[in-house]
């Protein structure tokens, strides 16, 4: 379990559920009460790796903006899947060497944990109730695991009971982790999909620091699947390396002979993606990793991906094999053009709400309705 | 402790750092490189006497191809193709031309593999002077601009039947498919 250094705490949250909950589990811990402009206030050690520094400081702290944003993959030039997202924590436990949130969140001298999931929880409703003719698919897991913390924070009780008694939105919880004891007592009715990001056991084992394995994420999405809940995968992240073929085809392979396609709500491939910046980040932290040397162009959007002919040429043969281990599964790309759309799976769509539609009608139709 | 040799090393480096105005950032990079390695570096700096850009360039890609390949940057340089590049003759420019599409050869195989087949199937299309081909930086997208330059509609007519029948022999197909292919 993760395991911070010190916690903080915003003058005035002392009291909060999610805090007593965290301060039962780590009772021996050295507790800070500090003012809300900690953060701006903070000076930066001139430490080695802030970033990673950041990582072990745990703060309690009100969240005052909107919890509610649109996926920044919906970037112009790129198809989008009308995703949304919201953060009840700002930061990972995890340090996967590619990880974006290297330079998203570079000055960000904690790990932060909102106590307002209340008010989370309002603005959802807000705006999921009040069109109940849409569909929506909302998910926690952008800037931070959505549930590497949870046996900490426990926001999984808040969660899954509101979305299971919604019919028109489905809850994304998005893990590299296998801590998923809070769910197997909570009832989903179909309205939570929990998803694994899986890279093959080379990759995992080497570039996702502190992050359940592949043997026990996919033992860990067995027995959510068993507990009622629809599963995802998401294989993103998509490296390029000597071997991907062959390991990337094992792993899909090792997936569908563990889980039962059947309860699979989508699967996603998505390109290794760097801004520059992020790439001087990743040199500096993991100065021995392989993965800026994979064959990649700076696109469009400013960021570098493995050059279109061979990410098509790996999409084309994951999404193959895909195919014929679990063809009815929707599949789906994040932050591709439409060009690689039209060579992978022969069509682009029309518009972001035909994407959206092909994820979310198939799994919020079939969700048995709420008690 | 460092040696004497060594010293005198970062010494020659920090002076060539100098000469050429290279930022802190890029010298500092280049000193956190194993000592045997600088001096590799230095060695075939001796002979392009690159400025910041390109010496970042070559940093980034012999930095990519030792990790990719679990080789020292000493290793690299001593691949024949490189030391060939270095012999090439002519200006100091040239050499640097050389080495640098040797070395990004080596980083970018496929890429530069596909940039060559490209260029073959577009030579075989044989369009003249009157049509050019062009494609999207790096190949990224799927649009091909075919230009045409003519003086009169005869050079016009002329120019689109070269075209069509090019279209029927399958030579513009093949520029397609290759696009495709890794």
């Amino acid at each position: 379990m993760y395991r911070p250094t010190e916690i903080l705490i915003e003058r005035g949250e002392e009291d909060a559920p999610v805090v007593q909950r965290a301060l039962i589990k780590l009772p021996e811990l050295p507790v800070r009460i500090v003012e809300k402009d900690w953060e701006q206030k903070e000076a930066w050690s001139a430490g080695k790796d802030p970033f990673g520094a950041g990582k072990r400081r745990l703060f309690f702290t009100r969240q005052r903006a909107r919890f509610l944003e649109h996926c920044p993959a919906g970037t112009p030039g790129l198809v989008c899947c009308n995703y949304l997202i919201v953060s009840l924590i700002s930061n990972c436990p995890m340090d996967c060497s590619y990880c974006f949130l290297q330079e998203y969140l570079a000055n960000n001298p904690a790990l932060k944990v909102f106590t307002n999931s209340d008010d989370l929880l309002d603005e959802i409703a807000q705006v999921v109730d009040r069109q109940p003719w849409r569909q929506f698919r909302i998910g926690t897991g952008e800037l931070s695991d959505s549930l590497a913390l949870d046996a900490l924070v426990g926001f999984s009780a808040d969660l899954v009971p509101f979305f299971a008694a919604r019919k028109n939105v489905l809850l994304e919880l998005k893990t590299k982790s296998d801590c998923i004891d809070n769910l197997l007592t909570l009832e989903s009715h179909g309205r939570v999909v929990v998803s694994w990001s899986l890279t093959p056991p080379a990759i995992a084992d080497t570039e996702e620091y502190g992050t359940a394995s592949f043997a026990k994420r996919l033992r860990a999405a067995r027995r959510v699947q068993q507990a009622g809940y629809k599963i995802g995968f998401h294989f993103d992240p998509l490296i390029e390396y000597p071997n991907w073929e062959a390991d990337y085809q094992q792993t899909l392979e090792q997936v569908f002979t563990t889980v039962d396609p059947r309860g699979v709500a989508w699967v996603s491939f998505g390109s290794l993606r760097l801004t520059p910046s992020l790439r001087k980040v990743i040199r500096q932290r993991f100065p021995q990793t392989p993965l800026l040397s994979g064959e990649q162009v700076l696109c469009d959007d400013g960021k570098w991906r493995t050059f279109q002919a061979l990410r098509v040429k790996m999409y084309r043969s994951l999404i193959s094999q895909l195919n014929s281990l679990a063809p009815t599964i929707p599949v789906y790309m994040c932050m591709e053009t439409a060009p690689v759309w039209q060579k992978v799976f022969g069509r682009a769509p029309g518009c972001d709400k035909d994407v959206a539609r092909s994820l979310t009608k198939p799994n919020l139709s079939h969700g048995s309705p709420p008690q | 402790m460092a040696t004497q040799n060594e010293q005198g090393q970062a010494q020659r480096i920090a002076a060539y750092a100098q000469r050429k105005h290279l930022s802190g950032t890029t010298l500092a990079r280049w000193q956190a490189w194993p000592t045997t390695d600088q001096a590799a570096l230095f060695s075939l700096l001796q002979d392009l006497q690159c400025g910041e850009n390109h010496l970042k360039d070559l940093l980034d890609w012999f930095e990519e191809i030792a990790a990719r390949d679990e080789q020292t940057v000493a290793t690299i340089l001593e691949r024949r193709e490189l030391r060939s590049a270095q012999a090439t003759p002519g200006s100091r420019h040239d050499k640097l031309k050389a080495v640098k599409t040797v070395l990004r050869k080596i980083r970018y195989p496929r890429l530069t593999r596909l940039e060559e087949n490209i260029h073959q199937v577009v030579k075989a299309l044989d369009l003249g002077r009157t049509g050019r081909l062009s494609f999207p930086s790096d190949f990224e997208g799927d649009e091909v601009t075919v230009t045409l330059t003519v003086r009169n509609v005869h050079e016009l007519q002329n120019a689109l039947s070269q075209l069509q029948q090019r279209l029927d022999d399958g030579r513009f197909q093949r520029v397609f498919d290759t696009l495709d292919e890794v």
